[in-house]
């Protein structure tokens, strides 16, 4: 098997021995034998090998968890599935329903999912350092040539967008997962699957930031936003759009983003323990600046408006900004509408708060928290704005 | 009321500032066709049937004083028509203007006004013949120069910086209408009224004309202007090359009239085995596409082995811009299929 052919620092087999041991007794004990994923045709004979297995790219496919690494106790089910108690989907599993895997890569698992006692999206930033850290080091070894991180499709937009700006690489980091659990019927996820790791082990994909791929589209990091809780069709570029497409005949890329990210970002390959806290501050009629005022005195050193209209706190959060900002608190405004840009006007100019563009208030914080690391001068953080 | 005056007064003072900035204004080469911006209507509230005269080149810039402060412009008129009658000779007459313009050091990029209906077409044709990385930016409007809220004036004014900006040079012929830059390949008309009407479906715009700066996201992977093969400076005329519309029971005659008018090529949308077969025998070149709107066709194994090119993601109009520049280098159907591939 693939798994264990390529070189690899014994560091890292001794911790993947480790997660695989814990994984496969958790799963023993909960699950009994682990039930097939249901909406994969059985019948159809295996692809036929490639005559030369060392050329295939390699691939590290590595688990974050998610949807599509979750099981749910009917084919039905697809709203309720997982949690405490159902057994989950380890990785060796996804290699085992698809076969057709190992006709497009050379495959190396990696766990790095929570613990599964911890409930669902409650991943802290310890897991970000830890999977960054990990990413910048499959992307320094010369064995790999592509990653592909399963997620849960709440946040996995603001994880890739975090992994677009620490990992330093050229090399494809393509984040999947499914609005499907891996036992629903017609389910996305081995599709995703199977797409993500051709999207990462293909040349194209190179130099093109962290991407993401789900429903056939290929979209970057930074652009990407979940906009239906339960369609297939969720992941959108908001305002820009895909940059290409899983089609059956080939990855077609059409677009190359623009902003900096990976090994273009000046925050990349640098290891953060713990970020400086930021928050978001959701402003609707009449929304009070005491919530503001809350945060300040928590200690942020960040404040994200996630604004009405173009970027607008209401009249009480203004107060509130003003407050904070006297207290060295920078303010970035990003705007409600899920779409456009928060423009550098004067007035916003006067009144010290630096524009989001178009990056959504989640990722707005995170570009801001790193920001914050190396500076609190406005007209750098704003040129940080302007360039990511 | 006192918000809008102040937004008056903000913006006038914005366009003050501009004007004093004179010196080595950017030179921009404007080239007019016509259409709905160059449109009068009988009275402010007609948005369609507006034939009730031309705007002349001269009238568009006496309307847009703003514009001196952004650009020294240079205006040529190719016609003053609907976009409907933009035909292989006034494109040709265009795309051969563009490239004198573009080849003088002191002009920083091209602006052409089109109708809207097909100007995804001469976008698309001047993204693959202009042999210049300068921006080239074609402009348009939904509703007439004579309409109460036309988007007119703010298209040309973002067009001119569009075309002046550094950041646009390099990224092939644009598209620029709602305050979106579009990629001449990807942009199609969506609707037929609405201001919002052009739209890179699935792949979205490259980026926005904002108050405060021209900003970009990203930048086009297929094949443009400098890294096209393809050069019209010695033509005169373009293959003939139509398309077939592809309906339940539409059946081969379309295709058979088209080979008999002696077009050269056939983009199709659906398929007719037997007209295909028929045309093949005469040489004509057939290329898939679909009339979907979004999505590519995918290469197959069974299109190669009918003969049949595939368009990619090109919706038909496009594919047979392609096709006739392609039929000017070669027949060989691997060849033409690169190029669906690569353009």
């Amino acid at each position: 098997m693939s798994i264990e052919r390529r070189a690899v620092s014994n560091e890292r087999r001794a911790v993947s021995r480790k997660q695989w041991l814990r994984i496969c007794s958790v799963a023993c004990l909960l699950a009994g034998p682990a039930a097939v994923a249901q909406e994969i045709p059985t019948y159809a004979p295996p692809p036929a090998m490639p005559a030369d297995m060392a050329k295939l790219p390699h691939v590290v496919l590595m688990s974050m968890g998610g949807t599509i690494a979750s099981r749910g106790d009917t084919r039905l089910n697809i709203t309720n599935y997982g949690g405490k108690g159902a057994p989950r989907v380890d990785p060796q599993h996804w290699v085992t329903d698809l076969p057709e895997l190992k006709g497009i890569a050379s495959i190396t698992l990696e766990d790095q999912r929570a613990p599964q006692d911890r409930p669902t999206g409650s991943e802290t930033h310890e897991d970000f350092a830890r999977v960054a850290k990990r990413l910048n080091e499959l992307a320094a070894d010369p064995g790999v040539d592509g990653i592909v991180v399963t997620h849960g499709t709440n946040t996995m937009a603001e994880t890739a967008y975090y992994m677009s700006l620490v990992v330093k690489t050229d090399k494809p980091v393509v984040f999947v997962g499914s609005q499907r659990p891996w036992t629903g019927l017609s389910g996305d996820g081995p599709r995703n699957l199977y797409d993500a790791v051709r999207v990462a082990a293909s040349k194209e994909a190179r130099g093109k930031g962290v991407l993401h791929c789900m429903d056939q589209f290929i979209n970057t990091a930074r652009d990407v936003d979940k906009t239906s809780a339960y369609r297939v069709d969720t992941f959108k570029g908001v305002d820009v759009g895909a940059i290409g497409f899983a089609d059956p005949d080939k990855v077609v890329f059409y677009r190359e983003p623009v902003r900096r990210h990976t090994s273009g970002s000046e925050f990349a390959g640098k290891d953060f323990q713990s970020l400086p806290a930021v928050e978001v501050a959701f402003a609707y009629r009449d929304a009070p600046g005491y919530l503001i005022d809350a945060m300040v005195e928590h200690g942020v050193k960040g404040i994200v408006v996630e604004g009405t209209g173009a970027g607008s706190p209401t009249g009480s959060e203004t107060e509130a900004i003003k407050r904070a900002q006297e207290k060295g608190v920078v303010v970035v405004a990003t705007a409600r509408t899920n779409s456009g840009r928060v423009q550098d006007t004067p007035r916003r100019r006067e009144a010290k708060i630096v524009p989001g563009d178009n990056l959504v208030p989640e990722k707005a914080r995170i570009l801001l928290q790193l920001a914050l690391t190396q500076t609190s001068d406005l007209a750098e953080i704003q040129r940080i704005f302007t360039e990511y | 009321m006192s918000k809008l005056f102040v937004a008056l007064a903000l913006s006038s003072l914005f366009v003050a500032y501009q004007a004093r900035a004179d010196v080595d204004l950017p030179g921009v080469a404007l080239f007019t066709t016509g259409g709905t911006i160059q449109s009068k209507g009988a009275h402010r509230q007609k948005l369609m049937e507006y034939s009730d005269g031309r705007v002349t080149p001269q009238e568009l810039l006496d309307d847009l004083p703003e514009l001196q402060g952004i650009a020294k412009i240079d205006v040529t008129e190719i016609s003053n028509i609907g976009s409907g009658g933009m035909n292989t000779a006034l494109q040709l007459k265009l795309a051969k203007a563009i490239n004198a313009a573009l080849a003088k050091p002191g002009v920083t990029g091209a602006v052409v006004t089109h109708g809207t209906a097909t100007l995804e077409e001469t976008a698309y044709f001047l993204n693959l013949v202009v042999k210049s990385d300068k921006p080239v930016v074609l402009v348009g409007a939904m509703r007439p120069f004579t309409a109460v809220s036309r988007d007119g004036p703010f298209n040309l004014y973002n067009a001119v910086r569009v075309a002046t900006s550094p950041q646009a040079k390099g990224m092939g012929v644009l598209i620029m209408l709602n305050d979106e830059i579009n990629a001449a390949r990807d942009t199609t008309k969506s609707n037929t009224y609405r201001m919002e009407t052009f739209v890179a479906r699935d792949l979205g715009p490259l980026g926005y004309a904002d108050s405060d700066r021209i900003v970009f996201y990203r930048r086009p992977l297929y094949r443009h202007t400098t890294k096209s093969e393809f050069d019209v400076g010695a033509l005169d005329d373009l293959p003939r090359v139509d398309v077939t519309y592809a309906y339940q029971e539409s059946d081969g005659v379309a295709i058979d009239a088209f080979v008999a008018a002696g077009a050269r090529g056939v983009v199709l949308t659906g398929s007719n085995a037997d007209a295909v077969k028929k045309g093949q025998t005469k040489g004509v070149v057939f290329v898939q596409s679909d009339r979907k709107g979004a999505g590519r066709v995918v290469e197959s194994a069974r299109q190669m082995e009918r003969g049949i090119v595939t368009s990619d993601n090109l919706p038909p109009q496009k594919a047979r811009v392609l096709l006739r520049l392609a039929l000017t280098r070669t027949t060989d159907l691997k060849e033409i299929q690169r190029m669906f591939n690569e353009y």
